[in-house]
Protein backbone atom coordinates (compact mmCIF):
# COMPACT_ATOMS: atom_id res chain seq x y z
CA UNK A 1 0.00 0.00 0.00
CA UNK A 2 0.91 3.63 -0.36
CA UNK A 3 -0.32 6.51 1.72
CA UNK A 4 -2.67 8.82 -0.15
CA UNK A 5 -0.13 11.63 -0.34
CA UNK A 6 2.47 9.23 -1.78
CA UNK A 7 -0.04 7.95 -4.32
CA UNK A 8 -0.87 11.51 -5.32
CA UNK A 9 2.80 12.36 -5.61
CA UNK A 10 3.54 9.49 -7.97
CA UNK A 11 0.41 9.71 -10.09
CA UNK A 12 0.15 13.46 -10.72
CA UNK A 13 2.26 14.61 -13.64
CA UNK A 14 0.81 17.96 -14.67
CA UNK A 15 2.84 21.18 -14.80
CA UNK A 16 4.38 22.06 -11.45
CA UNK A 17 4.11 18.58 -9.96
CA UNK A 18 7.28 16.75 -8.82
CA UNK A 19 6.52 13.63 -10.85
CA UNK A 20 5.68 15.83 -13.83
CA UNK A 21 9.05 17.46 -13.42
CA UNK A 22 10.76 14.08 -13.50
CA UNK A 23 9.09 13.24 -16.81
CA UNK A 24 9.89 16.70 -18.14
CA UNK A 25 13.62 16.30 -17.47
CA UNK A 26 13.89 13.53 -20.05
CA UNK A 27 12.94 13.00 -23.70
CA UNK A 28 9.51 11.40 -24.03
CA UNK A 29 7.92 9.72 -27.04
CA UNK A 30 5.24 12.13 -28.26
CA UNK A 31 3.99 10.84 -31.61
CA UNK A 32 4.75 8.22 -34.19
CA UNK A 33 6.61 9.70 -37.14
CA UNK A 34 3.83 8.32 -39.36
CA UNK A 35 1.42 10.81 -37.77
CA UNK A 36 3.23 13.72 -39.43
CA UNK A 37 4.25 12.10 -42.69
CA UNK A 38 5.11 15.12 -44.86
CA UNK A 39 5.53 18.91 -44.97
CA UNK A 40 2.27 20.84 -44.47
CA UNK A 41 0.42 17.68 -43.48
CA UNK A 42 -2.60 18.09 -41.19
CA UNK A 43 -1.63 19.03 -37.64
CA UNK A 44 -2.23 16.57 -34.80
CA UNK A 45 -3.72 17.45 -31.40
CA UNK A 46 -1.96 15.73 -28.57
CA UNK A 47 -2.01 16.01 -24.83
CA UNK A 48 1.12 15.15 -22.86
CA UNK A 49 1.71 15.51 -19.13
CA UNK A 50 -1.63 17.35 -18.92
CA UNK A 51 -0.64 19.97 -21.52
CA UNK A 52 -2.65 20.35 -24.73
CA UNK A 53 -0.33 20.66 -27.67
CA UNK A 54 -0.39 20.75 -31.43
CA UNK A 55 2.15 18.81 -33.49
CA UNK A 56 2.72 19.87 -37.07
CA UNK A 57 5.28 20.19 -39.88
CA UNK A 58 5.89 23.38 -41.78
CA UNK A 59 6.52 23.81 -45.51
CA UNK A 60 10.18 22.88 -45.08
CA UNK A 61 9.24 19.73 -43.18
CA UNK A 62 10.41 21.08 -39.82
CA UNK A 63 8.64 19.54 -36.85
CA UNK A 64 6.73 21.77 -34.44
CA UNK A 65 5.16 21.07 -31.08
CA UNK A 66 3.36 24.15 -29.84
CA UNK A 67 0.58 25.26 -27.53
CA UNK A 68 -2.66 24.12 -29.17
CA UNK A 69 -4.41 27.44 -28.77
CA UNK A 70 -4.06 30.76 -30.56
CA UNK A 71 -2.76 33.51 -28.30
CA UNK A 72 -5.44 35.88 -29.60
CA UNK A 73 -8.83 34.43 -28.61
CA UNK A 74 -7.91 30.89 -27.64
CA UNK A 75 -9.05 29.12 -30.79
CA UNK A 76 -7.64 25.65 -31.35
CA UNK A 77 -4.99 25.93 -34.02
CA UNK A 78 -5.89 22.42 -35.13
CA UNK A 79 -8.31 24.30 -37.40
CA UNK A 80 -5.39 26.33 -38.73
CA UNK A 81 -4.12 26.61 -42.27
CA UNK A 82 -0.69 25.04 -42.63
CA UNK A 83 0.84 27.29 -45.27
CA UNK A 84 4.08 29.04 -46.25
CA UNK A 85 6.21 28.01 -43.28
CA UNK A 86 3.64 28.68 -40.66
CA UNK A 87 0.31 27.79 -39.15
CA UNK A 88 -2.37 30.43 -39.56
CA UNK A 89 -5.34 30.72 -37.25
CA UNK A 90 -8.45 30.67 -39.42
CA UNK A 91 -10.32 33.06 -37.10
CA UNK A 92 -8.37 36.32 -37.57
CA UNK A 93 -5.32 35.19 -39.48
CA UNK A 94 -2.65 35.23 -36.81
CA UNK A 95 0.25 33.12 -38.02
CA UNK A 96 2.93 31.19 -36.09
CA UNK A 97 6.21 29.58 -37.14
CA UNK A 98 7.51 26.16 -36.02
CA UNK A 99 8.99 27.61 -32.82
CA UNK A 100 5.63 29.10 -31.81
CA UNK A 101 6.75 32.62 -32.66
CA UNK A 102 3.91 34.73 -34.02
CA UNK A 103 4.99 36.06 -37.40
CA UNK A 104 1.83 37.83 -38.57
CA UNK A 105 -1.03 39.71 -36.91
CA UNK A 106 -2.93 40.95 -39.94
CA UNK A 107 -5.00 43.50 -38.01
CA UNK A 108 -1.87 45.31 -36.79
CA UNK A 109 0.49 47.35 -38.96
CA UNK A 110 3.46 45.14 -39.69
CA UNK A 111 5.73 48.07 -38.82
CA UNK A 112 4.41 47.98 -35.26
CA UNK A 113 6.28 44.73 -34.62
CA UNK A 114 3.41 43.61 -32.43
CA UNK A 115 3.64 40.01 -33.60
CA UNK A 116 7.14 39.72 -32.17
CA UNK A 117 5.63 40.16 -28.74
CA UNK A 118 3.50 37.05 -29.14
CA UNK A 119 4.98 33.58 -28.80
CA UNK A 120 3.30 30.29 -28.05
CA UNK A 121 4.93 27.85 -25.68
CA UNK A 122 6.73 25.27 -27.79
CA UNK A 123 8.88 22.22 -27.25
CA UNK A 124 11.49 20.53 -29.44
CA UNK A 125 10.21 17.63 -31.54
CA UNK A 126 12.82 15.32 -33.04
CA UNK A 127 12.50 12.12 -35.06
CA UNK A 128 14.51 9.08 -34.00
CA UNK A 129 13.69 5.45 -34.69
CA UNK A 130 10.26 6.20 -36.16
CA UNK A 131 9.24 8.12 -33.05
CA UNK A 132 8.91 11.86 -32.54
CA UNK A 133 10.47 12.69 -29.19
CA UNK A 134 9.92 15.79 -27.17
CA UNK A 135 11.61 17.42 -24.23
CA UNK A 136 9.30 19.53 -22.05
CA UNK A 137 11.74 20.62 -19.36
CA UNK A 138 13.83 23.75 -18.86
CA UNK A 139 15.77 24.45 -22.11
CA UNK A 140 19.04 24.89 -20.23
CA UNK A 141 18.75 21.34 -18.86
CA UNK A 142 17.91 19.64 -22.17
CA UNK A 143 19.77 16.30 -22.25
CA UNK A 144 21.26 14.65 -25.37
CA UNK A 145 18.80 12.81 -27.60
CA UNK A 146 17.70 9.42 -26.27
CA UNK A 147 19.71 6.35 -27.25
CA UNK A 148 17.36 3.48 -26.49
CA UNK A 149 18.61 0.59 -28.58
CA UNK A 150 15.34 0.02 -30.45
CA UNK A 151 15.55 3.59 -31.75
CA UNK A 152 19.16 3.25 -32.88
CA UNK A 153 18.90 0.15 -35.10
CA UNK A 154 18.14 0.50 -38.84
CA UNK A 155 14.48 1.22 -39.56
CA UNK A 156 13.74 -2.24 -40.99
CA UNK A 157 14.72 -3.89 -37.69
CA UNK A 158 12.32 -2.05 -35.47
CA UNK A 159 8.54 -1.65 -35.13
CA UNK A 160 6.73 0.76 -32.84
CA UNK A 161 3.06 1.19 -32.04
CA UNK A 162 1.14 3.13 -29.45
CA UNK A 163 -2.24 2.67 -27.86
CA UNK A 164 -4.42 4.71 -25.61
CA UNK A 165 -4.64 3.32 -22.09
CA UNK A 166 -7.45 4.68 -19.97
CA UNK A 167 -5.61 4.62 -16.67
CA UNK A 168 -2.91 6.53 -14.88
CA UNK A 169 0.62 5.87 -16.12
CA UNK A 170 1.79 4.26 -12.86
CA UNK A 171 -0.64 1.35 -12.79
CA UNK A 172 0.19 0.67 -16.44
CA UNK A 173 3.93 0.79 -15.76
CA UNK A 174 3.58 -1.40 -12.69
CA UNK A 175 2.03 -4.05 -14.93
CA UNK A 176 5.21 -3.92 -17.00
CA UNK A 177 7.36 -4.98 -14.04
CA UNK A 178 4.90 -7.40 -12.47
CA UNK A 179 6.53 -10.59 -13.69
CA UNK A 180 4.42 -12.89 -11.55
CA UNK A 181 1.22 -12.40 -13.58
CA UNK A 182 2.61 -13.81 -16.84
CA UNK A 183 2.14 -17.49 -16.03
CA UNK A 184 -1.54 -16.81 -15.30
CA UNK A 185 -2.91 -13.97 -17.36
CA UNK A 186 -0.91 -14.61 -20.52
CA UNK A 187 -0.67 -18.39 -20.28
CA UNK A 188 -2.88 -18.89 -23.34
CA UNK A 189 -0.79 -16.63 -25.55
CA UNK A 190 2.61 -18.10 -24.69
CA UNK A 191 1.82 -21.07 -26.87
CA UNK A 192 -0.30 -19.43 -29.54
CA UNK A 193 0.85 -15.89 -30.23
CA UNK A 194 3.14 -15.84 -33.30
CA UNK A 195 5.49 -13.41 -31.55
CA UNK A 196 5.79 -15.52 -28.39
CA UNK A 197 5.29 -19.19 -29.20
CA UNK A 198 7.90 -21.87 -29.76
CA UNK A 199 10.51 -20.80 -27.25
CA UNK A 200 12.24 -23.21 -24.92
CA UNK A 201 11.77 -20.55 -22.27
CA UNK A 202 8.00 -20.94 -22.56
CA UNK A 203 8.35 -24.55 -21.43
CA UNK A 204 10.19 -23.38 -18.34
CA UNK A 205 7.55 -20.71 -17.84
CA UNK A 206 4.71 -23.19 -17.92
CA UNK A 207 6.62 -25.93 -16.15
CA UNK A 208 7.19 -23.90 -13.03
CA UNK A 209 4.22 -21.77 -12.03
CA UNK A 210 5.89 -20.55 -8.84
CA UNK A 211 8.80 -18.43 -9.92
CA UNK A 212 11.16 -17.02 -7.36
CA UNK A 213 12.08 -13.37 -7.74
CA UNK A 214 15.17 -11.33 -7.19
CA UNK A 215 14.93 -7.57 -7.33
CA UNK A 216 18.18 -5.70 -7.77
CA UNK A 217 18.73 -1.97 -8.13
CA UNK A 218 20.43 -0.90 -11.34
CA UNK A 219 21.95 2.51 -12.11
CA UNK A 220 18.86 3.53 -14.07
CA UNK A 221 16.17 1.67 -12.17
CA UNK A 222 15.78 -2.03 -11.52
CA UNK A 223 16.57 -5.49 -12.72
CA UNK A 224 13.71 -7.82 -11.90
CA UNK A 225 14.83 -11.41 -12.17
CA UNK A 226 12.29 -14.22 -12.23
CA UNK A 227 13.82 -17.62 -11.61
CA UNK A 228 12.31 -20.92 -12.62
CA UNK A 229 13.66 -24.42 -12.48
CA UNK A 230 15.44 -25.71 -15.57
CA UNK A 231 17.28 -28.99 -16.19
CA UNK A 232 19.84 -30.57 -13.86
CA UNK A 233 19.36 -28.13 -11.04
CA UNK A 234 20.07 -25.07 -13.14
CA UNK A 235 17.79 -22.03 -13.18
CA UNK A 236 16.01 -20.30 -16.04
CA UNK A 237 16.18 -16.56 -15.42
CA UNK A 238 14.07 -13.90 -17.08
CA UNK A 239 15.43 -10.47 -16.32
CA UNK A 240 13.16 -7.49 -16.94
CA UNK A 241 14.59 -3.98 -17.15
CA UNK A 242 12.91 -0.95 -15.67
CA UNK A 243 14.52 2.41 -16.34
CA UNK A 244 13.06 5.38 -14.55
CA UNK A 245 10.51 6.62 -14.81
CA UNK A 246 8.58 4.74 -17.47
CA UNK A 247 10.65 2.38 -19.63
CA UNK A 248 10.25 -1.38 -19.31
CA UNK A 249 11.78 -4.13 -21.41
CA UNK A 250 10.45 -7.68 -21.46
CA UNK A 251 12.93 -10.56 -21.54
CA UNK A 252 13.32 -12.16 -24.98
CA UNK A 253 11.98 -15.48 -26.14
CA UNK A 254 13.99 -17.57 -28.63
CA UNK A 255 14.67 -15.61 -31.84
CA UNK A 256 11.51 -13.53 -31.56
CA UNK A 257 11.90 -9.75 -31.67
CA UNK A 258 12.51 -8.22 -28.26
CA UNK A 259 9.82 -5.97 -26.93
CA UNK A 260 9.12 -3.37 -24.35
CA UNK A 261 7.21 -0.25 -23.48
CA UNK A 262 7.14 3.36 -22.46
CA UNK A 263 4.21 4.45 -20.30
CA UNK A 264 3.79 8.14 -20.91
CA UNK A 265 1.13 10.22 -19.13
CA UNK A 266 -1.39 11.98 -21.31
CA UNK A 267 -3.00 13.36 -18.19
CA UNK A 268 -3.50 11.84 -14.75
CA UNK A 269 -6.22 9.47 -15.94
CA UNK A 270 -4.88 8.28 -19.29
CA UNK A 271 -1.53 7.39 -20.76
CA UNK A 272 0.07 6.24 -23.98
CA UNK A 273 1.32 2.70 -23.92
CA UNK A 274 4.17 2.76 -26.43
CA UNK A 275 5.15 -0.72 -27.59
CA UNK A 276 8.35 -1.51 -29.47
CA UNK A 277 9.73 -4.66 -31.05
CA UNK A 278 13.19 -4.96 -32.56
CA UNK A 279 16.05 -7.17 -33.62
CA UNK A 280 19.66 -6.05 -33.63
CA UNK A 281 21.23 -8.07 -36.45
CA UNK A 282 18.43 -8.76 -38.90
CA UNK A 283 15.44 -7.03 -40.46
CA UNK A 284 12.08 -7.98 -39.02
CA UNK A 285 10.52 -10.77 -41.06
CA UNK A 286 7.40 -10.13 -43.08
CA UNK A 287 5.32 -12.50 -40.95
CA UNK A 288 6.52 -10.72 -37.82
CA UNK A 289 5.60 -7.31 -39.19
CA UNK A 290 2.22 -8.64 -40.35
CA UNK A 291 1.56 -9.99 -36.87
CA UNK A 292 2.54 -6.70 -35.25
CA UNK A 293 0.36 -4.67 -37.61
CA UNK A 294 -2.50 -7.09 -36.91
CA UNK A 295 -2.17 -6.41 -33.19
CA UNK A 296 -0.42 -9.59 -32.09
CA UNK A 297 2.26 -9.79 -29.42
CA UNK A 298 2.22 -6.64 -27.35
CA UNK A 299 0.42 -4.62 -30.04
CA UNK A 300 -3.32 -4.17 -30.54
CA UNK A 301 -5.86 -3.76 -33.31
CA UNK A 302 -7.36 -0.27 -33.29
CA UNK A 303 -10.70 1.42 -33.66
CA UNK A 304 -10.20 2.52 -37.29
CA UNK A 305 -8.64 5.95 -37.65
CA UNK A 306 -7.54 6.11 -34.00
CA UNK A 307 -4.97 4.70 -31.59
CA UNK A 308 -7.72 3.50 -29.28
CA UNK A 309 -7.75 -0.28 -28.96
CA UNK A 310 -10.61 -2.04 -30.72
CA UNK A 311 -11.21 -3.91 -27.47
CA UNK A 312 -11.92 -1.22 -24.94
CA UNK A 313 -13.99 -0.53 -21.85
CA UNK A 314 -17.02 0.49 -23.92
CA UNK A 315 -17.36 -3.04 -25.30
CA UNK A 316 -16.03 -4.86 -22.20
CA UNK A 317 -12.89 -5.63 -24.18
CA UNK A 318 -14.92 -8.16 -26.25
CA UNK A 319 -14.80 -10.52 -23.29
CA UNK A 320 -15.33 -14.12 -24.42
CA UNK A 321 -16.60 -16.18 -21.48
CA UNK A 322 -16.59 -19.40 -23.51
CA UNK A 323 -12.92 -18.93 -24.37
CA UNK A 324 -12.23 -18.24 -20.71
CA UNK A 325 -13.96 -21.47 -19.74
CA UNK A 326 -12.19 -23.46 -22.44
CA UNK A 327 -8.85 -22.02 -21.33
CA UNK A 328 -8.03 -20.43 -24.70
CA UNK A 329 -7.37 -17.29 -22.72
CA UNK A 330 -7.05 -17.16 -18.97
CA UNK A 331 -9.11 -13.99 -18.55
CA UNK A 332 -11.44 -14.25 -21.53
CA UNK A 333 -9.86 -11.21 -23.16
CA UNK A 334 -7.79 -11.81 -26.28
CA UNK A 335 -4.32 -10.41 -26.82
CA UNK A 336 -1.49 -9.84 -24.39
CA UNK A 337 -1.71 -6.05 -24.39
CA UNK A 338 -5.45 -5.93 -23.79
CA UNK A 339 -5.33 -8.65 -21.16
CA UNK A 340 -3.12 -6.28 -19.21
CA UNK A 341 -4.93 -3.07 -20.11
CA UNK A 342 -8.40 -4.42 -19.38
CA UNK A 343 -7.44 -5.32 -15.83
CA UNK A 344 -5.43 -2.16 -15.21
CA UNK A 345 -8.27 0.02 -16.49
CA UNK A 346 -10.73 -1.92 -14.35
CA UNK A 347 -8.93 -0.59 -11.25
CA UNK A 348 -10.26 2.88 -12.08
CA UNK A 349 -8.34 5.76 -13.65
CA UNK A 350 -6.12 6.20 -10.59
CA UNK A 351 -6.14 3.14 -8.39
CA UNK A 352 -6.51 3.79 -4.67
CA UNK A 353 -3.31 2.24 -3.38
CA UNK A 354 -4.34 2.76 0.23
CA UNK A 355 -6.69 -0.21 -0.25
CA UNK A 356 -4.30 -2.68 -1.84
CA UNK A 357 -2.79 -5.72 -0.13
CA UNK A 358 0.62 -6.33 -1.60
CA UNK A 359 2.44 -9.58 -1.00
CA UNK A 360 6.05 -10.54 -1.01
CA UNK A 361 6.16 -11.21 -4.76
CA UNK A 362 5.21 -7.59 -5.34
CA UNK A 363 8.64 -6.41 -4.22
CA UNK A 364 9.48 -5.27 -7.76
CA UNK A 365 6.58 -2.85 -7.59
CA UNK A 366 7.41 -1.83 -4.02
CA UNK A 367 11.02 -1.16 -4.96
CA UNK A 368 10.04 0.82 -8.07
CA UNK A 369 7.84 3.11 -5.99
CA UNK A 370 10.59 3.39 -3.38
CA UNK A 371 13.10 4.42 -6.03
CA UNK A 372 10.72 6.94 -7.59
CA UNK A 373 10.04 8.51 -4.21
CA UNK A 374 13.75 8.59 -3.42
CA UNK A 375 14.54 10.18 -6.76
CA UNK A 376 11.85 12.82 -6.21
CA UNK A 377 13.41 13.68 -2.87
CA UNK A 378 16.86 13.90 -4.46
CA UNK A 379 15.47 16.08 -7.25
CA UNK A 380 14.46 18.64 -4.65
CA UNK A 381 18.17 18.99 -3.89
CA UNK A 382 19.07 19.35 -7.55
CA UNK A 383 20.04 15.74 -8.34
CA UNK A 384 19.05 14.60 -11.82
CA UNK A 385 16.81 11.52 -11.72
CA UNK A 386 18.06 8.20 -13.11
CA UNK A 387 17.14 7.36 -16.69
CA UNK A 388 18.37 10.54 -18.33
CA UNK A 389 22.02 9.53 -18.45
CA UNK A 390 22.55 7.81 -21.81
CA UNK A 391 24.38 4.97 -20.06
CA UNK A 392 21.14 4.14 -18.25
CA UNK A 393 19.41 3.78 -21.61
CA UNK A 394 21.92 1.36 -23.11
CA UNK A 395 20.41 -1.67 -21.42
CA UNK A 396 18.79 -4.93 -22.40
CA UNK A 397 16.55 -7.54 -20.92
CA UNK A 398 17.80 -11.11 -21.00
CA UNK A 399 16.73 -14.74 -20.68
CA UNK A 400 19.46 -17.08 -19.50
CA UNK A 401 19.98 -20.49 -17.93
CA UNK A 402 22.53 -20.34 -15.12
CA UNK A 403 23.99 -22.70 -12.56
CA UNK A 404 22.24 -22.36 -9.19
CA UNK A 405 25.13 -20.62 -7.45
CA UNK A 406 25.41 -17.76 -9.94
CA UNK A 407 23.80 -14.39 -9.51
CA UNK A 408 22.26 -13.07 -12.72
CA UNK A 409 23.56 -9.57 -12.14
CA UNK A 410 27.10 -10.85 -12.27
CA UNK A 411 26.77 -13.85 -14.57
CA UNK A 412 24.63 -11.99 -17.10
CA UNK A 413 26.35 -8.63 -16.70
CA UNK A 414 27.16 -8.27 -20.41
CA UNK A 415 23.78 -9.61 -21.47
CA UNK A 416 22.07 -6.78 -19.60
CA UNK A 417 23.91 -4.07 -21.56
CA UNK A 418 23.74 -3.11 -25.21
CA UNK A 419 26.30 -5.14 -27.16
CA UNK A 420 26.78 -3.51 -30.54
CA UNK A 421 26.16 -5.94 -33.38
CA UNK A 422 25.12 -8.79 -31.09
CA UNK A 423 21.64 -10.11 -30.43
CA UNK A 424 20.04 -10.33 -27.01
CA UNK A 425 20.94 -13.34 -24.89
CA UNK A 426 17.85 -15.50 -25.05
CA UNK A 427 16.45 -18.98 -24.50
CA UNK B 1 -15.50 1.45 -12.08
CA UNK B 2 -13.41 2.55 -15.02
CA UNK B 3 -14.38 6.20 -14.70
CA UNK B 4 -13.26 8.49 -11.90
CA UNK B 5 -16.90 9.04 -10.98
CA UNK B 6 -17.54 5.31 -10.67
CA UNK B 7 -14.32 4.72 -8.74
CA UNK B 8 -15.76 6.84 -5.93
CA UNK B 9 -18.30 4.09 -5.26
CA UNK B 10 -15.70 1.47 -4.38
CA UNK B 11 -16.71 0.16 -0.97
CA UNK B 12 -14.74 1.86 1.73
CA UNK B 13 -14.34 -0.93 4.25
CA UNK B 14 -11.30 -2.87 5.49
CA UNK B 15 -10.57 -5.72 3.11
CA UNK B 16 -7.88 -7.56 5.02
CA UNK B 17 -6.62 -8.35 8.49
CA UNK B 18 -3.05 -7.45 9.40
CA UNK B 19 -0.56 -10.18 8.70
CA UNK B 20 1.96 -11.38 11.23
CA UNK B 21 5.35 -10.49 9.82
CA UNK B 22 8.50 -11.60 11.60
CA UNK B 23 11.63 -9.67 10.74
CA UNK B 24 14.87 -11.44 11.60
CA UNK B 25 18.34 -9.90 11.45
CA UNK B 26 20.97 -12.40 10.38
CA UNK B 27 24.12 -10.51 11.35
CA UNK B 28 25.20 -7.75 13.75
CA UNK B 29 24.98 -4.93 11.18
CA UNK B 30 21.50 -5.98 10.18
CA UNK B 31 20.59 -6.19 13.83
CA UNK B 32 21.31 -2.48 14.23
CA UNK B 33 19.01 -1.72 11.30
CA UNK B 34 16.28 -3.96 12.65
CA UNK B 35 16.56 -2.40 16.09
CA UNK B 36 15.99 1.05 14.59
CA UNK B 37 13.10 -0.28 12.62
CA UNK B 38 11.54 -1.78 15.71
CA UNK B 39 11.17 1.71 17.20
CA UNK B 40 8.42 2.49 14.65
CA UNK B 41 4.73 1.72 14.95
CA UNK B 42 3.69 -1.47 13.27
CA UNK B 43 0.50 -3.46 13.06
CA UNK B 44 1.72 -7.00 13.55
CA UNK B 45 5.40 -6.88 12.77
CA UNK B 46 7.79 -8.28 15.36
CA UNK B 47 11.55 -8.13 15.28
CA UNK B 48 14.21 -10.68 16.13
CA UNK B 49 17.84 -11.45 15.72
CA UNK B 50 19.70 -14.61 14.90
CA UNK B 51 22.98 -12.80 14.62
CA UNK B 52 24.51 -14.29 17.72
CA UNK B 53 24.18 -17.76 16.30
CA UNK B 54 26.79 -18.38 13.69
CA UNK B 55 25.80 -21.92 12.87
CA UNK B 56 22.77 -24.11 12.95
CA UNK B 57 22.10 -26.38 15.92
CA UNK B 58 23.76 -29.73 15.63
CA UNK B 59 21.70 -32.83 15.36
CA UNK B 60 19.79 -33.44 18.54
CA UNK B 61 20.24 -29.87 19.79
CA UNK B 62 17.16 -27.77 20.41
CA UNK B 63 16.03 -24.86 18.27
CA UNK B 64 14.66 -23.19 21.35
CA UNK B 65 17.68 -21.10 22.23
CA UNK B 66 18.49 -20.16 18.72
CA UNK B 67 16.47 -17.04 18.13
CA UNK B 68 16.18 -14.00 20.38
CA UNK B 69 14.11 -10.89 20.45
CA UNK B 70 15.81 -7.52 20.42
CA UNK B 71 15.91 -7.37 24.20
CA UNK B 72 17.94 -10.56 24.20
CA UNK B 73 15.18 -12.88 25.36
CA UNK B 74 15.42 -16.34 23.90
CA UNK B 75 12.64 -17.32 21.52
CA UNK B 76 11.64 -20.63 20.07
CA UNK B 77 12.21 -20.48 16.35
CA UNK B 78 9.58 -23.02 15.39
CA UNK B 79 6.93 -21.41 17.55
CA UNK B 80 7.64 -17.98 16.13
CA UNK B 81 7.54 -19.21 12.58
CA UNK B 82 4.42 -21.18 13.21
CA UNK B 83 2.61 -17.97 14.05
CA UNK B 84 4.00 -15.98 11.10
CA UNK B 85 2.40 -15.15 7.74
CA UNK B 86 5.68 -13.90 6.34
CA UNK B 87 9.27 -14.07 7.51
CA UNK B 88 11.68 -11.37 6.36
CA UNK B 89 15.36 -12.19 6.74
CA UNK B 90 17.64 -9.17 6.74
CA UNK B 91 21.28 -9.67 5.82
CA UNK B 92 24.25 -7.43 5.13
CA UNK B 93 26.22 -8.08 1.97
CA UNK B 94 29.52 -9.67 2.90
CA UNK B 95 28.41 -10.83 6.34
CA UNK B 96 27.66 -14.35 7.36
CA UNK B 97 24.05 -15.23 6.53
CA UNK B 98 24.32 -18.87 7.48
CA UNK B 99 21.33 -18.56 9.80
CA UNK B 100 19.16 -18.26 6.71
CA UNK B 101 19.31 -21.98 6.12
CA UNK B 102 17.83 -22.87 9.49
CA UNK B 103 15.13 -20.20 9.33
CA UNK B 104 14.37 -21.10 5.75
CA UNK B 105 14.10 -24.76 6.56
CA UNK B 106 11.72 -24.03 9.40
CA UNK B 107 9.62 -21.82 7.10
CA UNK B 108 9.60 -24.51 4.49
CA UNK B 109 8.42 -27.00 7.07
CA UNK B 110 5.65 -24.70 8.24
CA UNK B 111 4.79 -23.47 4.71
CA UNK B 112 5.53 -19.86 5.56
CA UNK B 113 6.52 -17.38 2.84
CA UNK B 114 10.05 -15.99 3.10
CA UNK B 115 11.64 -12.81 1.83
CA UNK B 116 15.36 -12.13 1.94
CA UNK B 117 16.63 -8.59 2.00
CA UNK B 118 20.29 -7.84 1.44
CA UNK B 119 21.59 -4.41 2.30
CA UNK B 120 24.90 -2.72 1.77
CA UNK B 121 25.38 -4.17 -1.70
CA UNK B 122 27.13 -1.04 -2.95
CA UNK B 123 29.89 -1.41 -0.36
CA UNK B 124 31.10 -4.81 -1.52
CA UNK B 125 32.27 -6.52 -4.69
CA UNK B 126 29.90 -8.57 -6.83
CA UNK B 127 31.79 -11.65 -5.74
CA UNK B 128 31.22 -10.92 -2.06
CA UNK B 129 27.58 -10.13 -2.73
CA UNK B 130 27.24 -13.44 -4.55
CA UNK B 131 28.40 -15.30 -1.47
CA UNK B 132 25.71 -13.72 0.68
CA UNK B 133 23.18 -14.34 -2.04
CA UNK B 134 24.17 -17.97 -2.26
CA UNK B 135 23.41 -18.36 1.45
CA UNK B 136 19.98 -16.78 1.14
CA UNK B 137 18.84 -17.88 -2.30
CA UNK B 138 17.78 -21.44 -1.46
CA UNK B 139 15.64 -20.18 1.40
CA UNK B 140 14.07 -16.95 0.17
CA UNK B 141 11.12 -17.04 -2.18
CA UNK B 142 11.72 -13.36 -2.86
CA UNK B 143 15.14 -11.75 -2.68
CA UNK B 144 15.75 -8.03 -2.75
CA UNK B 145 19.10 -6.33 -2.93
CA UNK B 146 18.66 -2.79 -1.72
CA UNK B 147 21.14 0.06 -1.60
CA UNK B 148 19.24 2.12 0.97
CA UNK B 149 18.37 0.95 4.46
CA UNK B 150 15.09 2.85 4.26
CA UNK B 151 13.89 0.28 1.79
CA UNK B 152 13.03 -2.20 4.49
CA UNK B 153 10.77 0.33 6.18
CA UNK B 154 9.06 1.13 2.87
CA UNK B 155 8.66 -2.56 2.15
CA UNK B 156 7.12 -3.34 5.52
CA UNK B 157 4.78 -0.36 5.20
CA UNK B 158 3.77 -1.50 1.72
CA UNK B 159 3.01 -4.94 3.14
CA UNK B 160 0.93 -3.39 5.93
CA UNK B 161 3.28 -4.88 8.51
Amino acid sequence: MLRKEQNDLLTQTGPGTPMGQMFRLGWQPALLAEELPEPECPPVRIKLLSERLLAWRDTQGRYALTDEFCAHRGVSLWFGRNEHNGLRCPYHGWKYDHTGQCIEVPSEPSESGYCQKVKLKSYPLVERGGVLWTYMGPPEQQPPLPEWEFAMVPADRSFMSKRLQESNWLQAMEGGIDSSHVSFLHSGELNSDPLFKGSKGNQYNMGDMKPVFEVVESPGGLFIGARRNAENGSYYWRVTQWVMPAFTMIPPRADHPVHGHFWVPIDDETCWAWSFDYKVTRPLKEYELEAMRAGKGIHVPYVPGTYRPLQNKDNDYLMDRAAQKRGDTFSGVYGIAMQDASLQESMGPIVDRTKENLVSTDNGIIMARHRLLRALKAMEKGTMPPGIDLAHQRVRSAAVVLPPDQHFKEAAKEALLVQTGKEHVTV
Amino acid sequence: MSSAAEARYRIDAPNSAPRAIKVIALDPRSERVVKNLAQGRWNRATFFTASAFGSAPKQGESFSGWLSDLAGRTKNLIEEIDSADLVVMVATAGENAQAASLIGEACSLKRVMTTGLIMGSTDVSDETLSKTLAQLRPWALMLVIASAEEYIQDMLTALRA
